[in-house]
């Protein structure tokens, strides 16, 4: 046993800990969690815990295909949550690694995708930072199905509600986040009615996608406990925007801010500037995975703060990729952020096809088209395409062909994902094809 | 006595002596003053040529010191005192013969060689303390005061340009005393190492001195201790090398931490700019996080590091530190902290993983024409021995504190002492060792750079500067070449030697060596090699070597190489096993041992198949005689199929037991398995051959059966048989295409002679062909070769022969398209020839219809395969993994080939053959398919069969789909040319090969 296994156990012992849940997601970024009692914990470091892979959505498609699942001592945090009081009886969380009976790998673990795409990063030098803005809405209640949901407030962007739930509830949510060891950067009350915002500090991508999964339980939580419903589903309101988490992406060499070059207008380097053209040169075989359900698509095609046409442009609110301001004697800090990627995605598989994108355009040295100075919106259609504006995907069928003909993203998923990922979609997008929905039913049933 | 004649020409006495450029040396003698005349101007000055001459290099001496003597103030007084002084000559004369960076020194610092006069340079080595005085001293910090710790102790009086400088000429006068009793023979080389650390290390504390004097006064105070990694902590440095440090800071009493790390950053980062323009690079990138982490970092903070997040190779690097510099209280709390944990490190649970990986690297040959010329990394070189003594320390340093030094020759010897290794075999790598160290120590001194490349062999004057320094005179190069390969050799088998010899001392019991390896020692070792079962393991051992018969002693020297071989193939326990099986079988077999000691490769091949291939395993231990195919790579090429047509029926032939001769055949099938199954597996010979060579094998076996068949009825009858009779392949078999698991697919076709009755002819035929079938199909210790005839007209419940006439009439009137699709792949195999190419003609119209397929048929055929892949995929796999099957497996390959030449065969004779990769090509040629999709067809159709292949040769056993983890996965991978666990990279490779073949398929085939 190591002494990071060893800390793990005395911490059990010190807090009194009586259940230990163990992480994982499955291919679709769904948490998973299978609780066991610090006494066996000892033998799951050495051996793992097993479980049927065939029963965890794009894992393996065969019946009894032994997976297992090995804790990773890293990610030990006690959740505050489940502490009846501060020195009761609690109970704490690990992600895992899922590997294959011989103890190899599996790759279908979305972690093991990400830390391929970070390895072969890695390799080419770079270590790969994500700092991503999680929007969510808070609900009264959650709805019954076919009832309409109702937000918490009437507030909107940066408003401070005296007494307001929402101000309680992200209090709680990021005192509760600090004591996990997730550092909140920033929150406030975002445009529409009852949505919320709340950025988490910049960090390495695996451990930023591990802290997006635990950020969107310990709300979820939190708003259980406040009597709220919390939600990351991209667009739950016609005439709201929806849920998105932009994201600002860095990469280091070293203790090097790799996308910074003094010398250039924007401060950007040419690393920065062939990444940027990577992630608009895939932009389209990416949005299957940034942007991964039906309803996804409806955020994306309303506008606002969501970015529907492949193009870049410094501080434009509109573009996909934006080049946020340089902060003087910030070197450091310089970074892009993406646009199009929404709460609901799963940040693993998001971060390794962003990071594959940009690293493709390192590689290939694709050249940065003229960046769009304009409000995107504005532009009439005849001249979006006098601009060689190209639009992302407008549905998830339309995102799932381009990625089906995607060597890229066959790569960076591995060719089980992607398997996975396309048949799991290809069946979400019939489902949703057949059902009559509440428009047809308003619009037709009355007059034809 | 003089070597001087006064007869010769002065050039032909400078040749005589070993110059090789008389007139420039003459010139420079000359100029010297040491020469007039053609000899030397007296007896003084002729000692002084003769010392010369005696050098590494005897030219490059002369030039360095006529520029020398150009640099005096009084050009006499050096020859003077050349002429005068034995212990100069020596001295000055070996350094400027050696190094052309120490001779520009002395150039530059013209009165330093004076320091070589001094013949108490060889009586004692320079104390530590000492070094540390004279350097400081050379930056003006105060004598006699507290060596610096931090932002206390000693301060250098000078800073900047100067520092450099001063310290700089003081480090290069250490370097030259020290040089200068190196080249002269006085001192070993394990103590030019140890004191070339010592003098690094006085360098540092000069250097934070240096540091220490530009710090601002209101600095926040701190400790800061220098730890030295690498052969600077271990004692053995090089001339030139990175000097590898690890720094640790610590408040001054409860100072605040964040303060004084600022402050032990600065003054780190400082001493090491200093010392980087005094003399090496000073390399922090052992810290942990790498480059990555902070420069320095508190104790608490190094110790949680090494708690939570340090890898097998961090302790490894950590088996050499050692406090050199700065705070040396704080240095040894910091090895107090980490040396348990370095101890620790072989419980860790990536621990066998890792150190297979790290042995692996070292194990890769560097390459180009480079590898052969490097001392330190090429194979046989000196990081082989510093890696393979770290790793066995780290093996057994954790339950034995007596192998733990941090300097590879000390650690040699205690690791010897304790058993661990042979005391011979440590003896010989020592000497190995310290003879490429002194090579090592002799390039890097020529120009003071860091360099482990000999010179290129065209470079005839570095080659003999190198042979010379190293101590070779007269046909210095030549024996400097020998002695090189020796060592070379040496070390080369050092892992036998360290890792494996020691392993037999645990069971066996060895002359040679007193100490023993005790049996946990020995399972600690087995398991870090990679076997799942070492308690097994030594069993099996133990079994082999036990006795004092010639048989095990021959296997005693044996077994540590064929160890070796099993640990890197994919099951070495397995291996083990089967080699014990066999030997057991084969041990009083006098030529059996004698093969495996005296033919090197069949031992190796042995153990690297026996633990690749359960197939191979399996049919070794049937016939262990096979093994000796495995010396010579002509033995091993498939033979052609009239060859072995020829001797199978001659073997059935000499036997009138029917049973006996057709399990004779397959007696030879089984041999003729292994050469292809061997073949395969080293590579000698590719799929396509593979395919053919089955395919050849299945139809030897099947003439066979055939005649011994015939020739039973023909007894039964007591007269010839009244037929014609022929058998013909079909399926893989047709398209020579055979796996080790493939079924035989056939149809039997004959003819009655003139006057014989259809229902006669069709009974005998009958008997004939069910003959066949029954003896191939009797039970016996080989690879079963199913006979399948299914695809014959009406299949179960059509007749099993059918007579020519017959098959045209069916296939005239019945026909569908799916049988004429099976035909595709006919082609004559055994029986009657003649027979065969008539039925071959006769179903031309069927297999290639005049004008093509018709819609329908096409449509037919689409719809079959369809209906096929919803219901023939087998159950509870991935479907994605069948072989043959799934999505771009093989079946989809074939169609779309069988449906190209359905259509078009009528018109494009090339694309009339049996088997599939001709076709494809034939297909591509036509414009038929485009040539990018059916390059992707190939490969992926190429993959699987050869996937297909590998399992049968893992397993021993066919399978229809991939598995998707465990050794199998692994061991197919590794046949495939996958490095050690990569099982993960080749199934996403199979699974995209396969994919984009399944999308040419949707669009060629389907639409």
């Amino acid at each position: 046993m190591d002494k990071q296994q060893e800390f793990v156990l005395r911490t059990l012992e010190e807090r009194d800990i009586r259940f230990v849940r163990l992480w994982f997601t499955d291919v679709l970024g769904t948490l998973k969690s299978v609780a066991i009692a610090p006494a066996e914990l000892e033998g799951a470091f050495t051996e793992g815990i097993g479980f049927d892979g065939s029963a965890i959505e794009g894992f393996s498609r065969v019946h009894e295909s032994d997976m297992l699942a090995m804790p990773d001592p890293a990610t030990f945090q006690v959740l505050p949550w489940r502490s009846e009081s501060a020195d009761g009886p609690g109970t704490a969380r690990m992600f895992c690694d899922i590997t294959m009976p011989d103890g190899t790998p599996s790759w279908a673990d979305p972690r093991h995708v990400l830390r391929r795409a970070l390895g072969k990063a890695a390799d080419a030098g770079f270590t790969f930072y994500t700092h991503p803005e999680i929007e969510f809405f808070l609900l009264k209640g959650q709805p019954a199905p076919g009832e309409q949901p109702v937000p918490v407030d009437a507030a909107g962007y940066f408003d401070l509600t005296p007494h307001g739930v929402s101000q309680d509830f992200r209090r709680d949510a990021i005192t509760m986040l600090e004591r996990m060891g997730i550092s909140v950067e920033f929150s406030h009350h975002e445009v529409a009615p009852g949505q919320q915002e709340i950025d988490l500090r910049y960090a390495d991508a695996l451990s930023t996608a591990d802290n997006i999964l635990t950020t969107r339980h310990v709300i979820k939580e939190v708003a259980l406990s406040q009597g709220v419903y919390a939600t990351f589903m991209p667009k739950p309101f016609s005439d709201q925007p929806g849920s998105g988490m932009h994201t600002h992406l860095s990469l280091f060499e070293g203790d090097q801010n790799a996308f910074y070059d003094g010398s250039d207008p924007l401060h950007l380097s040419k690393v920065a500037k062939h990444f940027i053209a990577g992630l608009l040169k895939h932009a389209a075989e990416i949005t299957a995975i940034t942007n991964q359900w039906v309803n996804s698509y409806k955020r994306l095609i309303s506008g606002g703060e969501a970015p529907p046409y492949v193009c870049w442009g410094s501080n434009n609110r509109s573009a996909l990729v934006r080049v946020p301001m340089y902060k003087p004697k910030k070197s450091g800090s310089t970074r892009i952020e993406v646009r199009s990627p929404d709460s609901a995605t799963n940040p693993y598989l998001c971060f390794a096809v962003l990071l594959a994108a940009g690293m493709k355009g390192i590689e290939e040295g694709y050249e940065l088209p003229p960046g769009a100075e304009d409000d995107v919106w504005s532009l009439t259609d005849a001249e979006r395409r006098a601009m060689g504006l190209t639009p992302l995907p407008s549905s998830l069928a339309e995102a799932i062909d381009v990625m089906e003909r995607s060597e890229l993203v066959a790569e960076t998923l591995g060719e089980q994902v992607f398997d996975f990922f396309l048949r799991n979609k290809r069946a979400e997008w019939t489902e949703y094809r057949s059902q009559v929905t509440p428009f047809e039913l308003g619009r037709y049933l009355p007059v034809l | 006595m003089t070597p001087f004649d006064s007869r010769g020409s002065g050039t032909g006495q400078l040749v005589r002596l070993g110059f090789q450029e008389p007139a420039a040396t003459q010139d420079a003698l000359v100029r010297l003053g040491l020469w007039d005349s053609g000899r030397p101007v007296d007896d003084g000055a002729g000692t002084v040529v003769t010392s010369v001459a005696d050098v590494a290099d005897p030219d490059l001496a002369v030039l360095a010191l006529v520029r020398l003597q150009q640099a005096q103030a009084d050009p006499s007084d050096l020859v003077h005192a050349l002429c005068a002084h034995e212990g100069l000559r020596a001295r000055l004369l070996g350094v400027l013969g050696t190094s052309t960076a120490l001779g520009d020194h002395l150039v530059a610092h013209p009165d330093d060689w004076r320091v070589l006069l001094d013949d108490d340079l060889v009586a004692a080595r320079p104390s530590r303390h000492g070094l540390q005085s004279r350097l400081l001293a050379a930056v003006g910090a105060p004598t006699g005061a507290e060596l610096p710790w931090g932002t206390g102790g000693a301060r250098a009086s000078l800073t900047g340009a100067a520092a450099v400088e001063a310290l700089r000429r003081e480090y290069r006068r250490c370097l030259l005393e020290l040089a200068s009793r190196d080249v002269t023979g006085t001192v070993a080389v394990e103590d030019v190492g140890g004191e070339l650390a010592d003098l690094a290390a006085a360098t540092l504390t000069a250097g934070l001195a240096v540091a220490l004097a530009g710090l601002p006064h209101d600095a926040t105070p701190c400790r800061l201790a220098v730890i030295g990694m690498g052969k600077c902590g271990g004692r053995e440095l090089n001339y030139v090398s990175d000097v590898d440090v690890v720094f640790v800071g610590e408040p001054v009493g409860d100072g605040d931490d964040d303060a004084a790390l600022r402050t032990a950053t600065r003054l780190a980062a400082e001493m090491m700019r200093v010392c980087g323009e005094v003399a090496w690079p000073v390399d922090a990138g052992l810290r942990p996080e790498g480059g990555s982490g902070p420069l320095v970092r508190t104790l608490a903070s190094h110790e949680a590091y090494y708690r939570r997040w340090a890898r097998t190779w961090e302790f490894q690097a950590l088996l050499k530190a050692r406090p050199v510099a700065g705070d040396l209280a704080l240095g040894s709390a910091y090895l107090d902290v980490v040396a348990p944990m370095v101890w620790d490190s072989a419980g860790r649970k990536d621990f066998v993983e890792e150190v297979q990986a790290m042995r692996r690297r070292v194990e890769s040959t560097l390459k180009g024409d480079k590898a052969d010329r490097e001392v330190k990394l090429g194979r046989g070189g000196l990081r082989d021995v510093e890696f393979a003594v770290q790793l066995l320390q780290l093996v057994h340093g954790r339950t034995d504190d007596t192998v733990r030094s941090g300097t590879t020759l000390r650690a040699l010897d205690q690791l010897a002492a304790g058993g661990y290794v042979g005391r011979e075999d440590a003896r010989h790598l020592a000497d190995s060792y310290r003879w490429l160290r002194t090579v090592e120590h002799r390039l890097q001194l020529h120009r003071l750079r860091r360099t482990h490349l000999l010179p290129a062999p065209d470079d005839e004057v570095g080659l003999r500067r190198v042979a010379r320094a190293v101590g070779y005179r007269g046909d210095a190069v030549t024996t400097f070449s020998r002695e090189r390969a020796g060592y070379g050799r040496e070390v080369r088998r050092l892992h036998e030697k360290l890792f494996y010899r020691p392993l037999l001392s645990a069971v066996a019991r060895l002359p040679a060596d007193q100490a023993r390896l005790t049996p946990a020692a020995a399972r600690a070792r087995l398991e870090a090699l990679g076997f799942a079962d070492p308690a097994g393991a030594l069993r099996h051992l133990e079994a082999l070597t036990e006795g004092v018969s010639r048989r095990a002693v021959i296997q005693q020297t044996l077994l540590p190489a064929m160890i070796g071989w099993f640990a890197d193939a994919a099951d070495p326990d397995a291996g083990l096993l089967a080699f014990r099986q066999v030997s057991d079988r084969l041990g009083s077999t006098p030529w059996y041992l004698r093969l495996l000691r005296d033919e090197g490769r069949a031992a190796e091949r042995l153990a690297h198949l026996l633990a690749s291939s359960r197939l191979v395993a399996d049919l070794l231990g049937r016939a262990p005689e096979a093994v000796r195919l495995l010396a010579d790579d002509a033995e091993l090429q498939p033979r052609s199929r009239a060859t072995l047509e020829s001797a199978f029926v001659a073997t059935v032939r000499r036997r009138d037991d029917w049973e006996g001769a057709v399990a004779a055949a397959r007696g030879l099938r089984r041999e003729e398995l292994l050469r292809v199954a061997c073949a395969d597996l080293l590579g000698l010979v590719d799929q396509e051959q593979v395919g053919q060579a089955l395919s050849d094998v299945a139809a030897a076996v099947l003439s066979a059966a055939l005649a011994t068949a015939t020739r039973k009825v023909e007894t039964e009858l007591r007269a010839p048989l009244p037929i014609r009779f022929s058998v013909l392949a079909m399926g893989r078999l047709g398209g020579g295409e055979q796996g080790y698991g493939s079924d035989a697919d056939v149809l039997f076709v004959h003819e009655a002679h003139d006057g014989v009755a259809d229902g006669e002819a069709a009974g005998v035929a009958f008997d004939v062909a069910n003959e066949l079938r029954r003896l191939l199909a009797l039970p016996a210790p080989d690879p079963p070769l199913e006979v399948d005839a299914d695809l014959r007209p009406e299949g179960k419940q059509g007749p099993l022969s059918r007579s020519l006439a017959s098959y045209a009439a069916y296939y005239d009137r019945w026909s569908h398209v799916w049988e004429a699709q099976a035909l595709l792949r006919a082609a004559p195999l055994a029986g009657d020839p003649e027979l065969a190419d008539r039925f071959l003609a006769a179903v031309a119209p069927v297999r290639y219809p005049e004008g093509g397929l018709s819609q329908e048929s096409v449509v037919e055929i689409r719809r079959i395969k369809a209906r096929m892949e919803a219901e023939r995929l087998p159950r509870g796999v991935d479907p994605r993994l069948a072989l043959k099957m799934g999505p771009g497996g093989l079946a989809d390959v074939e169609w779309v080939v069988q449906l190209l030449q359905l259509r078009h065969g009528h018109e494009l004779p090339d694309l009339r053959t049996p088997a599939t990769l001709p076709a494809l090509r034939a297909a591509a040629a036509h414009g038929l398919l485009d040539p990018a999709d059916a390059e992707v067809l190939r490969r992926a159709w190429t993959l699987v069969a050869h996937v297909r292949n590998a399992l049968v040769l893992v397993r021993a056993k066919p399978a229809v789909s991939l598995p998707t983890s465990g050794r199998d996965l692994d061991g197919v991978a590794r046949a495939l040319g996958y490095p050690a666990d990569s099982q993960g990279d080749f199934l996403d490779d199979y699974r995209r090969s396969t994919r984009r073949a399944r999308s040419v398929v949707e669009r060629v085939f389907y639409a």
